[in-house]
């Protein structure tokens, strides 16, 4: 059985590689087109180190996030504080995609630590979308993976390496008219991406259609033992029989008049949220139709917390961030701002200065947010309940899915249904479409473009958004999302809600 | 030692002059007051690589040649744990009587410091490893009474890099070796009472990890560190109930000693004085024995300690309990106890065994049928010093139980003497793989056991001699050693000692 899994699985990418090869030539050409006015690739491989390499992904280009090591390109996170840093290491998914054939051409632009949804914040300036096309209105093509999202977008490589922890890989995909698919927690190894947060962190991935976003999936998608938190080969052996057990979902057959026949959907009431466009609004009922005629079962269903989730979210995220970035000192790597006559007595003043000068605005921020939310005082008040409402979280999609957590169960059988429980949930990605890049004053305001997607990292589930039809010229995306482990059916359910022109 | 005499409701010490003035001292000082005293120790596990990282643990190597990513903290690099490191947290946990917890989870604790790459430790400090579990003090420890002490916790966690200040003025050298080298944090009770019980605890502790190979508690190498919690009370009141101080950096036993009751000597004055204690980290200057604050209460930090989120729960199951149990060798104390009577051992040569690993096992399979004194001499004079010399473990010698107890028969039946027989140690030692047999033949070392033929020598040789012979007659018996020397140098010093000396004796007497 596994035998023919894998062979067919080996046959349909190399049918992927017929379908519209972009040739390293057209690659190069959409760069020196779009990128002087997206800025989405501050780094880029020049065309002559490129070389062809054989595998499922032969001919493919891509571009990887600045937080992903993949050396010799430096891995500046869009800071100051790394921005002449190369990494001794390579990231695993990055080299998965070299093995596989794939070619990197460029690291893309990002908010600096990927904290941000605009791509404002970066070291290397701020990147762009390339909607409206044939505008000199420049929008944002939101963040923090912007620069990924952007170069997916302008056709500058065929898929790109993202990370998304609250919303990072979807939002901007949503904003660029492109695909963005963040996957189960622990899917794809993070050895090599530069830690956020780490509970939260997720690489992912963007590209034009599904059928890429699964090609590039099922190659980084694999164990790595020098990350803990990746999936265990046994982890996924379990996930894949217990998804498979599932007897009331028809088997994928592209011909049949309903292909997801059995497939229950769910749209989340909490969802609906005060600041949800008109536009977003319509999307979101467009699509639940178009799920309706493909054979799906749309039910309503309701996730209390989910109002909670946005400031619980900020809480557990910069705790954290504080965390993860305490090692940037400037001494075993990095810029170094070296300490004044004055506070080189005091032990932790020696990195203050390399600290203040090399982090932007949001990082500090963040950081001093996060350290505060951590201190002894604050910690019962806020960081506590904010675990807390991210384990409630959790409860409630347990209690909507019908596939059950592969982490809180035993059983190797999904239950015969249950007719409350739903297969998936559409919502919409973000509120809106994309604004002007530069016009965000209040920095917490630019937080509640999270709310549609950051739920997601905190249950650890697979979500992605694929693009739904365009207002006033700007795209606009629609999310689906599923049970911990379940990324088949989100891909499955993705291909049939994106355009279907190639 | 003291011997506190009764007189009319006042107790007074009868002692040794020699004595007097420190135990004196110290009594009429703690009359009426009480310490509680607990201990903190930093034990390296002697795990081949760190806790978290595949990078070599070895000591004392090259400034940051034993570095990984993940110990520098470079970004996108992750901690992968090391299985050998959570093995012998657990044995060590099992020799304490301890309880493994079936489920314990790391945190990270945070602050800025040079010999902290990441900006903070992984530790486990809510759901450590092992909880529970205590240590037996008594005779054969050094303590006149029985005492147990607890321990309240046992945590794996990661070991700083280190830093070292005033070679560079302005400067501080930082060295990544270190950084990330498994620790267990052993956490007692505050059962102790004494600064004696408290060395002797440590001395017990050492003796225990040693002996089942956890780690080689060397507090001069740093494999073993101390910090010990400091509070005295009132006799009768509740023991707890002092403010206690935190004495660090105690790098010795003798240390450990004088600073514990330096402290304690201090808090009951202050206490006298009618002052509060502050509570406070304080060092030990052994000139002047005193302990001196080196952080105040407010200077400690807040590190906010956070569950780590890259390094999931460890779950061990009873069955990887009771392979563990299994394997762990007999504690020192059942060795002791069975070995003393068994072979008729002082405790002081069992103790010394027990200070090389795989030693006394070693002693035990030699000694079947020989000698035990005889083995034992061998061991802890000629193999030890063999071993001193070459800086080695026994454990990593070349010496068999065979090939020893072949040097030990050779001797015993008069074969060889004892310098060849050191010879042969050596040889084994060095690698040889030829029986002894095989050497001696090799070497023509065969004694010389046949009087007669020594009679014919030293005919020969006072024939030689005819001035020392008289000598020798007149009185001078010392000239004896002149043809004893004379004797082993004709027979290559193939002549057993005794025998030459007992026939020249006999031949030079019969020349009177």
């Amino acid at each position: 059985m596994q035998l023919l899994l894998t062979r067919i699985k080996a046959n349909r990418l190399r049918t992927a590689c017929r379908y519209s090869t972009q040739s390293l030539k057209d690659t190069y050409k959409a760069i020196n087109a779009h990128n002087p006015r997206l800025n989405a690739l501050p780094h880029i491989h020049p065309p002559s180190s490129i070389q062809e390499a054989n595998g499922p992904l032969s001919g493919w280009s891509f571009a990887a996030k600045s937080n992903i090591a993949a050396p010799p390109l430096p891995t500046t996170c869009g800071s100051h504080t790394l921005a002449s840093y190369t990494s001794p290491f390579v990231a695993t998914a990055v080299s998965m995609l070299e093995q596989a054939g794939a070619r990197m051409i460029g690291t893309s632009n990002m908010d600096e630590f990927g904290m941000g949804s605009l791509s404002q914040t970066s070291v290397h300036g701020p990147a762009h979308n390339l909607h409206p096309e044939h505008s000199s209105a420049l929008h944002s093509p939101g963040g923090s993976s912007g620069g990924s999202a952007a170069a997916v977008a302008a056709r500058m490589c065929r898929v790109a390496l993202g990370s998304d922890t609250g919303g990072s890989v979807r939002l901007p995909a949503s904003w660029c008219g492109v695909c963005g698919f963040k996957p189960s927690y622990g899917r794809v190894s993070r050895y090599g991406l530069a830690s956020y947060a780490s509970s939260l962190d997720s690489v992912g991935i963007l590209a034009r259609s599904t059928r890429d976003i699964r090609d590039t999936f099922n190659i980084v998608s694999a164990p790595d033992r020098r990350d803990m938190t990746c999936m265990s080969k046994s982890l996924r052996t379990r996930i894949h029989a217990l998804s498979a057990s599932r007897e009331w979902i028809s088997r994928d057959t592209e011909c049949a008049s309903e292909p997801l026949r059995g497939v229950r959907i769910g749209v989340p009431s909490e969802f609906w949220v005060t600041e949800l466009s008109p536009s977003a609004v319509d999307a979101w009922k467009q699509g639940a139709a178009k799920l309706s005629s493909l054979g799906c079962d749309i039910i309503p269903v309701s996730l209390p917390h989910i109002p909670h989730t946005l400031p619980a979210y900020y809480t557990l995220a910069l705790a954290e961030a504080s965390s993860n970035l305490a090692r940037f000192d400037g001494i075993r790597f990095g810029t170094r701002h070296m300490p004044t006559l004055s506070t080189r007595a005091n032990a932790s003043l020696k990195y203050a200065q390399t600290r203040s000068m090399g982090f932007g605005d949001e990082v500090k921020r963040r950081i001093l947010l996060g350290t505060f939310v951590m201190s002894a005082r604050a910690h019962e008040h806020y960081y506590l309940p904010s675990q807390r409402i991210r384990r409630l979280v959790q409860r409630e999609f347990n209690r909507i899915f019908a596939l059950p957590n592969v982490l809180c169960t035993t059983n190797t059988k999904a239950d015969a249904r249950n007719v409350d429980k739903v297969d998936a949930i559409l919502f919409p990605t973000a509120t809106d479409t994309a604004p002007v890049q530069g016009t965000s004053d209040n920095p917490v305001t630019a937080y509640v473009n999270d709310v549609m997607t950051v739920s997601a990292n905190m249950a650890g589930i697979p979500a992605i958004s694929v693009p739904f039809g365009l207002h006033n010229g700007m795209p606009l995306g629609l999310q689906i999302a599923a049970q911990y482990g379940d990324d088949d059916i989100v891909l499955r359910i993705a291909h049939y809600l994106e355009p279907q022109a190639a | 030692m003291v011997d506190t005499g009764d007189r009319g409701g006042v107790t007074v010490p009868t002692v040794d002059v020699s004595e007097l003035s420190l135990v004196l001292y110290r009594v009429l000082t703690t009359t009426g007051f009480k310490a509680t005293i607990g201990l903190e120790l930093h034990v390296q596990l002697l795990a081949a690589q760190k806790l978290f990282s595949a990078a070599s643990a070895k000591w004392n190597e090259p400034p940051n040649t034993n570095v990984n990513v993940a110990d520098a903290g470079f970004p996108g690099a992750l901690p992968q744990l090391n299985p050998e490191c959570v093995q012998l947290a657990a044995r060590a946990i099992l020799a304490l009587n301890g309880q493994i917890q079936q489920r314990s989870a790391f945190d990270r604790k945070h602050y800025f410091y040079a010999d902290q790459p990441l900006g903070y430790q992984i530790t486990q400090q809510h759901h450590p490893i092992g909880r529970g579990g205590y240590v037996d003090l008594g005779l054969l420890d050094g303590l006149e009474y029985v005492k147990r002490i607890g321990i309240h916790q046992l945590q794996l966690e990661q070991d700083t890099a280190k830093s070292i200040h005033g070679v560079y003025p302005g400067h501080v050298l930082v060295d990544l070796n270190r950084a990330g080298v498994a620790l267990i944090e052993i956490v007692s009770k505050p059962d102790v009472e004494t600064a004696d019980e408290a060395v002797f605890y440590v001395r017990k502790m050492q003796s225990l990890l040693r002996h089942i190979g956890v780690s080689s508690c060397n507090m001069e190498e740093g494999s073993l560190r101390c910090d010990v919690n400091v509070s005295v009370y009132r006799d009768g009141e509740d023991r707890l109930s002092g403010t206690r101080c935190e004495l660090k950096n105690l790098n010795s036993l003798k240390v450990i000693r004088g600073a514990v009751n330096a402290e304690i000597s201090r808090q009951i004055d202050v206490v006298r004085r009618g002052d509060n204690i502050e509570q406070e980290t304080r060092g030990y200057d052994a000139q002047s024995n005193t302990t001196f604050v080196t952080r105040t209460k407010e200077a400690v930090p807040d590190y906010r300690y956070m569950p780590e989120p890259d390094v999931p729960e460890i779950h061990i199951n009873d069955s990887w309990i009771a392979r563990l149990r299994k394997m762990l060798p007999e504690t020192p104390e059942v060795v002791m106890a069975r070995m003393m009577p068994q072979y008729g051992l002082a405790q002081e040569d069992i103790e010394t065994m027990l200070g090389e690993p795989g030693c006394t096992a070693f002693f035990e399979q030699a000694v079947v049928g020989r000698d035990p004194k005889r083995v034992l001499s061998w061991i802890t004079s000629e193999v030890f010093g063999q071993l001193a010399y070459r800086s080695q473990r026994l454990a990593d010698s070349s010496i068999t139980v065979p090939q020893f107890t072949q040097i030990i028969d050779a001797l015993s039946s008069d074969a060889i003497t004892s310098a060849q027989a050191k010879q042969l140690l050596i040889a084994f030692m060095d690698g040889e793989q030829r029986t002894v047999d095989e050497l001696i033949a090799a070497h023509r070392w065969e004694v010389i056991s046949d009087d007669g033929k020594l009679r014919v020598i030293s005919k020969q040789l006072l024939d030689a001699h005819p001035k020392e012979v008289a000598r020798y007659l007149k009185g001078q018996t010392r000239r004896l050693n002149f043809f004893v020397g004379k004797l082993m140098q004709a027979t290559n010093g193939q002549a057993k000692p005794q025998n030459a000396s007992e026939i020249m004796k006999e031949l030079l007497e019969a020349r009177r």
